[in-house]
């Protein structure tokens, strides 16, 4: 394990986060330090703050109490750089069919998001080609992003999030819509491909679909807090 | 006179363009109320000038600028839709206008001025005045083509492009100065009351054509376009309110549009193999 103040991809030091106007936190306390390079499983039933919990670190949600530091960044201060580095899939995110935005430009928007003024260039537009195919999605390209399935949809967002080749991956709950099938091909070959890369992933999950995956760290919360943290000695070849 | 024409068929395709495209991205925002504060913050600086002698257009800009600058903020600092503050600011805006229209000197309400302040007026359309629709189409149009990768996200999705680390905050304000921009100096030629057709009907013909974001402000850009430039001529020859002649125009192309949209799809219908 390398040594140094990059050892974490992820520390948190008693973080509290409201919702604007409520009274009690939506997490409460918590105190974290995931790894880089690691798989970290974030399950517990609805309305545990799972969600909360990766909105805090991508500070989309404010802190009210605690440190946050993201790949080595302290987070609000410094939130533009590490979300540079980061990729986010929404829970529950889908689009009415009127969108007026194709599934290879929803894919591109990934990349434009970190390029100088979000132009692309040609390789660019073949990274996303390759996105696109690696999650079987290319021939669906050019239709518009509405127009597809709630799965497909997930998957096109999959897909914008790893053209990205982000540092530190946040999933909130990617499967919901993903059949048995792709979702074994995701967790036996893109996510270890990942690690292999050195990237961190933070994947919420509320159910055994994540009974195929092999997580290094599994964090179970309850009512806004970390109620158990399960260490587990996996081995990711290097 | 016939300086005055080419002057105002030059300004209709400048400012119904911009307010075109403007009020196609401001749609997709769902910021469709915000022309009305900034209007009608064009239309109080205005009636201020009235009362006090002083340029219209100088204090119409000024007011609609400061509009589009607090608007995004103020929305932040009180937590509430940016829609609302506009429609709290209109409402404010309007009892200003009213103020400063009464207490204006003499009668100031059968005046040429007003009438031009309500309607619109193509003599309202002076150089100077092209010079600044020049200015802001040139700054619109490099806005929108060297952030087009950033602002299409954006326009997808607000909460996805922060995430990615997109500096939204400064893209949402820029579009809302922008938006101030092109609707004061559209506001010129349509009136307070009329600007609007500009900002909404080219937005919603465009849809009817089923494009991509980027055809979609570039053939709202077009219909407002070709909107205020009918509509200017249509006043001109028949002498009737330049907003209302604009007004009328882009409904003309609007059913266009609606019309072709339909045919386009039923024939891809009847097109297809069995
Ligand atoms: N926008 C919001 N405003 C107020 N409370 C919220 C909001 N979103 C979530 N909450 C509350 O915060 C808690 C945690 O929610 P969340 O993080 O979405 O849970 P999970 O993702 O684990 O299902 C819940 O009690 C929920 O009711
Ligand atoms: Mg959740």
């Amino acid at each position: 394990m390398e040594e140094g103040p990059n050892r974490y991809a992820v520390e948190l030091e008693s973080v509290s986060t409201y919702y604007y106007g409520e009274k009690r936190p939506a997490i409460q306390n918590i105190n974290l330090k995931i790894d880089v390079g690691s798989l970290a499983l974030i399950i517990g039933p609805n309305g545990a703050g799972k969600t909360t919990l990766l909105e805090t670190v991508l500070g989309l949600l404010r802190p009210r109490e605690g440190r946050i530091k993201v790949l080595g960044y302290r987070i609000p201060k410094e939130v533009l750089k590490a979300r540079a580095l980061c990729a986010y899939l929404p829970q529950d995110f889908m689009k009415p069919p009127m969108e007026p935005f194709t599934a290879r430009e929803v894919v591109a928007m990934g990349l434009a998001s970190n390029s100088f003024m979000g132009m692309l260039s040609d390789d660019d537009w073949r990274k996303v080609d390759r996105s696109l195919e690696l999650l079987g999605m290319l021939e669906y390209a050019n239709k518009p992003f509405g127009k597809l399935s709630g799965g497909q949809q997930q998957k096109i967002l999959l897909a914008r999030a790893l053209v990205r080749e982000p540092k530190l991956l946040l999933l909130d709950e990617p499967f919901s819509a993903i059949d048995q099938k792709t979702r074994s091909y995701i967790v036996s070959e893109v996510f270890p491909d990942l690690l292999r890369k050195g990237c961190t992933i933070l994947l919420v999950s509320h159910d055994s679909e994540s009974l195929l995956i092999n997580p290094s760290v599994i964090i179970r919360m309850r009512d806004g807090f970390v109620e158990q943290v399960i260490i587990r000695n996996v081995h990711v070849a290097h | 006179m016939f300086m005055l024409l080419i002057n105002s068929i030059i300004s209709g395709i400048l400012a119904g363009g911009l307010c075109g495209a403007v009020g196609a991205m401001c749609n997709r925002l769902r910021l469709t109320t915000i022309a009305f504060s900034i209007a009608h913050a064009a239309l109080a600086g205005s009636a201020l000038a009235l009362t006090l002698g002083a340029d219209m257009i100088s204090l119409a800009i000024l007011f609609a600028l400061i509009s589009a600058t607090i608007l995004g903020p103020l929305a932040d600092q009180l937590r509430i839709p940016l829609d609302l503050v506009s429609m709290i600011l209109f409402s404010m805006y309007n009892a200003l206008t009213f103020i400063f229209i009464l207490s204006a000197p003499g009668q100031v309400l059968m005046t040429e001025s007003v009438g031009q302040l309500l309607w619109g007026s193509v003599l309202a359309i002076r150089p100077t005045y092209i010079a600044y629709l020049l200015l802001t189409f040139v700054i619109i149009l490099a806005f929108l083509t060297l952030f087009w990768g950033k602002i299409n996200s954006l326009l997808f999705d607000i909460k996805l492009a922060e995430a990615e680390g997109v500096n939204v905050r400064i893209y949402k304000y820029v579009i809302l100065i922008i938006a101030g921009a092109a609707i004061t100096l559209a506001l010129r030629m349509t009136g307070g009351f009329l600007v609007f057709s500009l900002l909404y009907i080219p937005a919603a013909a465009s849809l009817q054509l089923q494009a991509n974001m980027k055809w979609i402000i570039a053939a709202s850009w077009l219909l407002g376009s070709t909107s205020a430039s009918m509509g200017l001529l249509m006043s001109f020859l028949y002498d009737l309110p330049a907003g209302s002649c604009i007004t009328i125009a882009a409904l003309i192309i609007l059913a266009g549009a609606s019309v072709y949209s339909r045919l386009r799809v039923s024939l891809a219908v009847e097109g297809r193999p069995r």
